[in-house]
């Protein structure tokens, strides 16, 4: 009874719902289909399980509330699952998931201008990276976070807008193939990666180092946590900034390099194929 | 015919950016003078709750139509925040002179198990037995509308028993419209709430 309701949402949102459940649905359905590998099946739940525990149960409660519990939840979401969804290549498994009608949707937008114009702007790499970023840097602006704590409506869009901007820049990086007829080489995308690491070390650094309190609305609306002061608060906010953050691209630079960058990896594939 | 479908939407985006930047010019050159404390307009929704009043009555937001209210939340056991900012709140509706009928301080209590009307009517009396009233409901009903203004509180039962219970010290204050509109804190100075609470009065209709 009591673990259940740590479960229950703590603000109900029907987009998450539905959400979870189509991408859930599409997948099995895509993996009764094909035989994709357990890897990429356990990448894929994982990815999608952390992203909806961090946002749609008790634990949005203390994001809310506490600095600190809010930059873990942006590490989920703007990091964690997004990183752990694009690992387990899921573009085909979901594809091969939707009904016929579905799939000719999917194609007939793909050849959409406007979506062509928008996906060609978005894989740019300057451009990714600095939305990557400055999303991050927009979202901690004081005035800004003030705002996007006490309107729910702002809330949401923070957490969306983070999730979807974690979701194109790892599928960017992190995706060997070209997307949206964009190819990015091995080295571009760890360059993309590395570009990313400074601007979170300096963001994180500068809340770190901050002696007065950047974010009173924790105190204004009350800590979930009590004991903590809001210095101290705000310093393991700003850790996690700095140095989980960082940690990703230090992660995914690890894959790429893995992946495509070993010759002898790369030599052995061909010899199998 | 493509090329003018072109034209035409490339004339209408100019039209709309040239719009977007007159509003901006507009809003900048003739700035609305700003409040003392936090304007939080059309962030925060309307007041809406249904409570027990310390007289024992059910109260909802339409009760209090027409006032100029403060709300707060804490609890009578509450030792360092509470008795501070009730005590502040009823300084400065009292340095509203006239205006202070026009005004009502909402004591919502997160101690509904403790704070029952009777309990809440003698504490909000040591500060303003006049303008403040203390508002008590159940659990769930507290937490209703804590969650709605984003204050932080869970019902007790649902976690350590022992644990305090933690609160910020946020005043919302809501127009005689019952619109949220501005998001006092202890830090701001009672002349600056007072000053900006007048204005509210100013701008809302004059009661019945």
């Amino acid at each position: 009874m009591d673990l259940l309701y740590w479960f229950i949402p703590w603000e109900e949102s029907v987009v998450v719902v539905a959400a979870t459940g189509v991408a859930a649905i599409l997948f099995s359905r895509g993996c009764a289909r094909s035989q994709p590998q357990l890897r990429q099946k356990v990448y894929f739940w994982m990815g999608l399980a952390f992203l909806y525990l961090v946002s749609h149960t008790q634990f949005d409660y203390y994001s809310e509330h506490q600095f600190f519990i809010h930059r873990l939840q942006h590490l989920v979401l703007h990091h964690l699952g997004p990183f752990l969804i694009i690992l387990s290549s899921p573009l085909s498994i979901l594809l091969l998931g939707m009904p016929r009608k579905g799939r000719h949707l999917c194609r007939l937008a793909v050849r959409w201008k406007p979506l062509q114009y928008l996906a060609y702007v978005l894989c740019n790499p300057i451009v990714a990276v600095i939305l990557f970023s400055g999303l991050i840097g927009f979202w901690l602006l004081p005035s800004i976070h003030f705002t996007a704590m006490i309107d729910w409506r702002l809330y949401r869009l923070m957490n969306w807008s983070m999730l979807i901007n974690g979701l194109i820049f790892w599928g960017l990086v992190l995706n060997p193939g070209p997307v949206f007829s964009t190819h990015l080489s091995p080295g571009t995308r760890i360059a993309m990666m590395l570009a990313v690491i400074p601007p979170q070390i300096v963001l994180g650094a500068m809340i770190f180092f901050a002696s007065r309190e950047l974010y009173p609305i924790y105190t204004i609306c009350g800590r979930a946590i009590g004991g903590l002061s809001a210095i101290g608060d705000q310093q393991i906010g700003g850790i996690i900034l700095w140095i989980h953050g960082a940690m990703m691209s230090v992660v995914g630079i690890l894959i790429v390099v893995r992946k495509e960058l070993m010759p002898q990896r790369l030599l052995t594939k061909r010899q199998a194929s | 015919m493509r090329e003018r479908v072109i034209e035409m939407w490339n004339f209408e985006l100019r039209r709309c950016i040239l719009k977007l930047i007159m509003a901006l010019v507009i809003s900048g050159c003739v700035p609305e003078k700003p409040w003392h404390v936090e304007e939080v307009t059309g962030h925060l929704p309307d007041l809406d709750f249904s409570l027990t009043s310390d007289s024992e009555r059910l109260v909802t937001a339409k009760t209090y139509k027409g006032y100029i209210l403060l709300l707060y939340f804490g609890f009578t056991n509450c030792e360092a925040e509470c008795p501070i900012s009730m005590a502040r709140l009823s300084r400065v509706v009292q340095l509203l002179g006239d205006n202070a009928d026009r005004t009502r301080i909402l004591f919502v209590t997160l101690d509904p198990a403790h704070d029952n009307p009777e309990v809440l009517r003698r504490y909000v009396a040591q500060f303003d037995p006049e303008h403040a009233i203390g508002l008590t409901g159940t659990t769930g009903d507290i937490q209703n509308l804590t969650k709605r203004y984003r204050a932080a509180y869970r019902s007790r039962s649902k976690i350590d028993k022992t644990n305090d219970i933690t609160h910020g010290d946020a005043v919302y204050i809501f127009d005689s419209q019952g619109q949220a509109r501005l998001l006092a804190t202890s830090g701001d100075s009672d002349e600056n709430l007072a000053e900006d609470i007048r204005r509210l009065l100013r701008d809302s209709h004059p009661l019945r």
